[in-house]
């Protein structure tokens, strides 16, 4: 019997782990998918430390030092298909914001002069060097899925795996994070842009209709809205959308102000400006993907600089 | 040479969040707007140009559309349409 059972092998990179937890998440219904499985590497359940010959690969996290580097080209070689999975693996996720700075910049603020421990040396054993640069693993191996989400939605990954088996279509639509959150868009009068702390948001109205930044318009929806649907505005964590991602005119910011603006009084470039100040938080999931960072209106750097003289201006 | 064809128009009603910014946004009137289920109604779909307009604005991705001539983004390479082609 053991023979027909399609064989896994799951490894993580530069990630939080919490892919793997989804698996856990699948509760009862992993029972199905181990029915049609195998799975031999796992991190967090086999002891497997060697990359078996499998059928399907499901890498999680991003490239960001030589340890991961040399990790995925082991899937690859050891896998037939494999699947980029969460959205480390598929844009970088937030390691990405590495690549604001150089590699001396993060050692030094980390190791050698932490404002909250006293360090003096660096690291040079059992610490992996970093890369030149955060990437996602399409940088460094041939990927054959890309399942994004920070994790994917149990019911995403459940689905994945069981059309792989079967060969059929998954159902993961295009639909953003709105096409599951039950808040009602209504034009409303809001002037200004209330920040998440700024008094209690109605539970029944979208966010942008009362002034608060929600990343839910332009972020695929790979995890069915829980962060909206229980009071919390999206942070954009599943990546961008299609169209943000194949339209190079199309970008997360310009996607929400123009709709922030026409669901409020809000001018659309004071949006843009807002969005720009917490750069860092917004582009957190997808700045390492070259599909979103080589778009000619992403001036990470500049918008922090920008963001930096106006915080030493008001607080010099 | 006749190409007429009427282009379909699909609303997702489950994902429509009801902010009329398809209404809005579309140059030949298309839309209509159901005020008791606070949902957006194909009202004129033999006007729809296929801009796009409405699938482009709306928030959730809730339109789409059929039947329609669709023009190639001959901006993107080889490698990256290859690659979003593989997104589940």
């Amino acid at each position: 019997m053991s023979a027909e059972l399609v064989t896994i092998n799951t490894e993580w990179l530069s990630d939080c782990s919490g892919c793997h937890i989804a698996i856990v998440d699948l509760h009862e219904k992993i029972l199905a998918v181990l029915e049609s499985v195998r799975i031999q590497r796992c991190p967090v359940l086999t002891d497997i430390k060697d990359y078996p010959p499998a059928k399907i690969g499901l890498v999680s996290g991003a490239i960001r030092n030589e340890h991961d580097k040399q990790a995925a080209i082991e899937m690859r070689n050891s896998c037939d298909l494999i699947i980029a999975w969460g959205s480390c693996a598929v844009f970088g996720g937030p390691a990405g914001a590495g690549n604001v700075h150089t590699r001396e910049e993060i050692a030094d603020a980390v190791y050698l002069n932490n404002k909250t421990t006293i360090t003096t040396t660096l690291p040079n054993r059992e610490i992996s060097p970093l890369e030149v640069s955060v990437t996602p693993i399409d940088k460094v191996i041939e990927v054959d899925l890309y399942l994004a989400g920070c994790p994917p939605h149990p019911t995403y990954i459940f689905d994945a795996l069981l059309s792989l088996l079967e060969g059929r279509t998954p159902k993961a639509t295009k639909e953003s994070v709105c096409a599951k959150c039950k808040r009602q868009m209504k034009k409303s009068d809001v002037s200004e842009i209330r920040q998440h702390t700024d008094g209690i948001p109605d539970p029944d109205l979208c966010f942008l209709s009362q002034g608060y930044i929600c990343m839910g318009s332009a972020t695929i929806d790979r995890c069915l809205s829980p962060c909206p649907t229980n009071g919390v505005p999206c942070t954009g964590c599943a990546g961008a959308t299609m169209q943000i991602l194949t339209e190079p005119n199309r970008d997360i910011r310009t996607e929400i102000a123009d709709r922030m603006a026409r669901m409020t009084k809000i001018p659309r470039e004071e949006i843009i400006k807002e969005i720009e100040k917490s750069s860092k938080s917004h582009y957190s999931y997808t700045m390492a993907s070259t599909m979103v960072s080589e778009k000619p209106t992403f001036l990470i750097k500049k918008w922090i600089h920008e963001a930096n003289e106006d915080y030493e201006a008001a607080h010099g | 040479m006749s190409t007429a064809q009427t282009v379909e128009i699909h609303v997702h009603e489950q994902a429509c969040r009801g902010c009329e910014m398809c209404v809005d946004i579309c140059p030949t009137k298309v839309f209509g707007f159901d005020e008791d289920k606070r949902l957006c109604t194909v009202g004129h779909a033999q006007d729809c140009i296929a801009c796009l307009s409405c699938a482009y604005i709306c928030p959730s991705g809730a339109i789409t559309h059929s039947n329609y001539h669709q023009v190639k983004n001959f901006y993107r390479d080889l490698e990256f349409s290859k690659r979003m082609g593989k997104f589940l």
